[in-house]
């Protein structure tokens, strides 16, 4: 038996969620790279599309209808939803013209590459080692008052992990912090505090357990005092899958 | 929410409702996209008791299932932009988030060590999933639905079955299942595999309705 058939076993009881927790984690991992079971996944799913239909509707209590509207409104994840996502998808198909999605590129190449497509990201050439394995990088670039820096990601195959440099940021304001999050389907999840002293900044990302679908990521500046829940500060990056 | 087909060549099948579900989750979804609000009330109103249905069945808990139904509708209004942007309709987008928060709710709440939901303390016993005080009416938006739901799980052999409502309706995992039902772990693999294995059979006939 494969390593891989214990995924090709085990799509069904992702979707229906049965797996237990750790499994559910490693299933996760291998479906953000495994296009034979993202598309197998995706087939069961629409499959089952109405499946949860076969629990019973309740009557909504009196009020209900309101309350949920007006909950729906008054949301405060709203202002930055609404502005993101637009900003967020423009994101996505700018990344589409000028980013690239590399099959497996050769480190040498690609950071050849690099070098010629942006010259701000030549500074990350000492840094380039991470890219050993590599088949996805996303690139986007930051402005944080009046500096330009940049964002890049690599996707790891080999470790199930996003590799993360952010280069050209400014010590963050006082009381505030920056921080990098993960767009997933259902909501923003956090993924790191970004210490600017380092220059580049690097760290290592795996999937988040929760949220659904990983579709992209934001570098955002917080108040120190806000719990790092959901993104409340100014946007200064947002890259989309 | 008379169900239309999408594909051309199918017939749209009449709606009682009004236009807006004889014209589909697409224009629904439009209007989302514009940022009607009218178009979120309607939203609520056809969806919600389905999502609350899904998430009471499991939390048990009126509150924490309106708790659920409140964030999925906030995503939803929040991201419509991206909300079936794929190709994939309105509703089971909807209903696939409820579940998934759902249990999301329930695994941490097992986590802190609670104990498992009241219905669930029964050992062998399986509740089922319609006989509460819940809407009875044939009319309702949806309810066409409901019913080839139904007939496709109750067309599954009675072990089968049970593992999937389970599994499926309370939220259960594989180990967990085991542990209710007193059987080994790879029974209660077997019987979900092919119990879903069916249901993917019958319910890919009504894959493509639309909400
Ligand atoms: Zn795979």
């Amino acid at each position: 038996m494969s390593a891989h058939d214990w995924f090709v076993e085990h799509r069904m009881d992702y979707v229906a969620r049965t797996l237990e927790e750790s499994e559910l984690r490693t299933f996760q991992d291998h479906l953000a790279r495994c296009p034979e079971c993202a598309g197998e996944v995706a087939s069961i799913e629409r499959d089952l599309a109405w499946l949860p239909m076969g629990a019973a509707p309740v009557a909504l209590r009196p009020g209900l209808s309101r309350r949920l509207a007006e909950g729906v409104l008054e949301t405060r994840g709203r202002r930055w939803m609404r502005r993101a996502m637009p900003a967020a998808m423009a994101a996505s198909l700018l990344l589409g013209a000028a980013g690239w999605l590399a099959g497996r590129l050769e480190t040498e190449r690609l950071a050849r590459e690099l070098q010629e497509r942006d010259r701000r990201l030549a500074a990350l050439t000492d840094t380039v080692s991470i890219t050993r394995g590599a088949d996805r990088v996303l690139q986007a670039s930051i402005d944080m008052d009046g500096r330009e820096g940049g964002i890049l990601i690599f996707d790891d195959s080999a470790t199930h992990r996003w590799n993360v440099v952010i280069h050209g940021l400014p010590p963050a304001p006082a009381g505030q912090v920056y921080r990098f999050w993960f767009i997933c389907e259902e909501k923003m999840v956090p993924g790191a505090e970004v210490s600017a002293g380092a220059n580049p900044a690097l760290f290592t990302l795996p999937m988040p357990p929760e949220g659904g679908k990983v579709m992209g990521a934001a570098l955002t500046v917080e108040s120190l005092a806000t719990p790092p829940m959901e993104p409340r500060g100014r946007t200064l990056a947002e890259l989309m899958l | 929410m008379t169900p239309t087909r999408r594909r051309a060549g199918h017939e749209a099948r009449s709606s009682p409702r009004g236009s807006i579900w004889a014209a589909g989750g697409e224009d629904l979804r439009a209007r989302l996209v514009a940022r009607d609000e009218r178009a979120l009330a309607e939203l609520i109103d056809v969806a919600s008791p389905w999502l609350l249905g899904i998430a009471q069945g499991m939390l048990q808990d009126p509150v924490e299932a309106e708790e659920v139904v409140l964030e999925v509708m906030t995503i939803a209004w929040n991201r419509i932009e991206l909300v079936g942007a794929e190709g994939s309709a309105l509703m089971p987008w909807l209903l696939r988030v409820t579940r998934n928060r759902t249990i999301d709710r329930l695994r941490a709440r097992r986590r802190r060590g609670s104990a498992l939901a009241a219905a669930s303390a029964d050992p062998g016993i399986v509740r089922h999933v319609e006989d509460e005080s819940r809407i009875d009416e044939a009319g309702a938006p949806g309810w066409h639905v409901h019913r080839s739901v139904h007939a496709a799980l109750d067309s599954l052999p009675e072990d089968q079955r049970t593992a999937v409502r389970l599994a499926y309706f309370e939220g259960l995992t594989h180990s967990e299942i085991a542990e209710r039902l007193a059987i080994p772990l790879g029974t209660v693999k077997t019987r979900l595999r092919l119990g879903f294995g069916r249901l993917r059979v019958s319910l890919a006939p009504i894959k493509d309705w639309v909400l």
